[in-house]
């Protein structure tokens, strides 16, 4: 009896230990999150400041100051690009699993592989040339073609391995019942991995979101971003700091928000569905 | 039972694919193949009257033989690379066990550790330098005080540690999640059998629990270095590169020389290096896998 209660109280302290690990790690995030609430004087202090008043002063501040243009632009260049990725991708993984060798399938997994693997920095000036030469630079057309095909690669592989988990009887008696490869895509295959495909939705929403390389590069003067907006306010006003938590905060939401429902699906996607 | 590749192709044919493949083709593809006849090239932006001449493997040979910037890159990638994924894997490590033992708000908790991967990089960035590194308000030199630590100068003094610590902050995440699944994979059997036999939870942990680990933590280091190569955003807006060229790793070396020094044929030059560094990691990693057998199915 005694030994049951000491062991339940180290495994107490234990947990404990695992709290207090958990939100240090998050800390920066939280405290972000916090200081947007501040007025400018009180993000100052050289102490952490817990105590005060909630303003919501910064963030009236952060909306007003150009937010809905580049928060616009972000929406347009992450949503228009997953849904292309996905229409593209979705009937290439559906013809990998059912309708090629499998050697075939191999290797064709292996280029989309390789084409998400290459470094971005490699292609980044042949596409500023030929973006410029198409006089789409600055356009948010030439950040939804570059998503498009980032995220292509995510939505094969993630679809391809939802569709591998399908049960064989069901797609057969589809296909005898004389549905066409489509009917049978759109009616069954789809709707059975609809809960996989909605999390490689999200996840592509959101690498595409989180991008600042190509937004950076292709389109830095006009329809940018959320995070190159964040970043040339660091430049310009470093001295803000309530008000740059309260942006960074609103730019963060969707991606945690996103991610966070998807994120039983996560690791299936980060690894090409070769750890499930 | 689920299908494997190719069960129902010998009857049936598809094209369905095609859009798809076509897409990344000429996305990927076309843009690497310009890269590398720019590369061949001498082009310069700020002077245009040259125009493109042909100049074959001089690129090559300049950053090479000529420019010790180039190597300085590389180097720094691979001292980011390398002191990221360490730590990642360390503290990722660490957190999944502590996470993988059964108590109240387990699940809450580790959403909440998955939030730092989730954090745009280029903004995880700015919530560090400003308001955990800065030295009159951040948290961190504010701790420091407290324990009675020097004042550290983080992103003046060592901008490279700085950067590796933000960096892996945000890939601890990615450790923590493929851990679990590795642990959650290990049959209970076997640990409580170890267990029996009188193993103390070190020894399981070193003979039973690692060796099941090892794929799993073999893919998460190969998908790591490629995706942590990739850095970009976090050194934009931590650094600039700088000071000096103490954070310029390779991709923004090569962002440096085509869109500050507009000097096209050693910026294409330099992104063809990047995809040749890749292919050799990517391949040694390959061939570390496929030593024993590779990742168990």
């Amino acid at each position: 009896m005694r030994v049951k209660r000491r062991l339940s109280l180290i495994s107490i302290i234990y947990t404990m230990v695992t709290y207090l690990v958990g939100i240090l790690f998050v800390f920066p995030v939280l405290w972000t999150v916090i200081t947007g609430f501040k007025t400018e004087s009180q993000a100052y202090s050289s102490s952490p400041l817990l105590w005060f008043e909630p303003t919501l002063h910064q963030f009236i501040l952060a909306l007003n100051g150009g937010f809905w243009g580049y928060f616009s632009n972000s929406l347009v260049a992450s949503t228009v690009s997953t849904c292309l990725a996905l229409i593209l991708g979705i009937p290439c993984a559906y013809a990998m699993v059912f309708y090629m060798r499998r050697k075939q399938s191999k290797n064709l997994l292996f280029f989309v592989l390789s084409t998400r693997f290459m470094p971005f920095a490699a292609i980044i000036v042949p596409l500023y040339v030929i973006f410029k030469d198409l006089n789409l630079l600055n356009n948010i057309i030439s950040l939804i073609v570059v998503y498009t095909s980032m995220n292509l690669p995510l939505v094969i592989w993630m679809s391809r391995s939802y569709f591998m988990d399908l049960p064989i009887e069901v797609l057969e008696a589809s296909f005898l019942d004389g549905c066409s490869k489509w009917g049978t895509l759109l009616k069954v295959a789809i709707p059975m991995s609809s809960s996989g495909l909605t999390a490689t939705a999200l996840l592509s929403m959101v690498f595409a979101w989180n991008d600042f390389f190509f937004a950076v590069n292709l389109t830095f003067t006009n329809s940018s971003t959320l995070p190159i907006m964040v970043s040339s306010f660091m430049t310009n006003e470093q001295l803000f700091i309530a008000k740059v938590s309260a942006l960074a905060t609103l730019i963060i939401i969707i991606p945690v928000i996103l991610g966070l429902y998807a994120q039983k699906h996560l690791v299936r996607g980060l690894t090409a569905g070769a750890i499930k | 039972m689920a299908y494997e590749e190719g069960q129902v192709s010998k009857i049936r044919k598809s094209k369905i694919h095609v859009p798809g493949i076509i897409y990344l083709i000429i996305s990927t593809q076309i843009p690497f193949l310009y890269a590398l006849w720019l590369s061949l090239h001498g082009w310069h932006l700020l002077e245009p009257y040259l125009g493109k001449p042909f100049v074959g493997f001089h690129n090559y040979y300049y950053e090479l033989f000529k420019n010790p910037e180039f190597w300085m890159s590389i180097g720094k990638t691979g001292e980011l690379v390398f002191g990221s994924l360490l730590l990642s894997l360390v503290g990722g490590t660490c957190l999944a066990i502590m996470l993988n033992r059964p108590f109240i708000g387990r699940n809450i908790l580790r959403a909440l550790i998955l939030i730092p991967f989730l954090v745009t990089p280029s903004v995880s960035s700015i919530i560090w330098k400003n308001l955990m590194f800065n030295s009159n308000f951040g948290m961190v030199n504010w701790l420091f005080n407290v324990l009675h630590l020097p004042d550290v100068a983080w992103f003046s003094s060592i901008p490279l540690v700085s950067l590796i610590i933000i960096t892996s902050w945000q890939w601890t995440p990615f450790f923590v999640l493929i851990v679990t699944a590795g642990l959650q994979s290990l049959p209970e059997e076997v640990v409580e059998a170890s267990k029996v036999d009188g193993a103390g939870k070190l020894r399981t942990y070193i003979h039973i629990i690692l060796p099941h680990l090892r794929n799993y933590y073999e893919a998460a280091i190969l998908l790591g270095t490629i995706f942590v190569f990739q850095t970009f955003g976090k050194i934009y807006v931590a650094t600039g590169g700088g000071p000096g060229s103490a954070t310029t790793t390779l991709p923004f070396y090569t962002y440096q020389v085509a869109f500050i020094h507009w000097n096209i044929g050693h910026a294409t030059t330099i992104g063809v290096f990047g995809v040749i560094l890749a292919i050799i990691v990517a391949n040694i990693m390959v061939r570390f896998l496929e030593r024993d057998g590779g990742a168990q199915k």
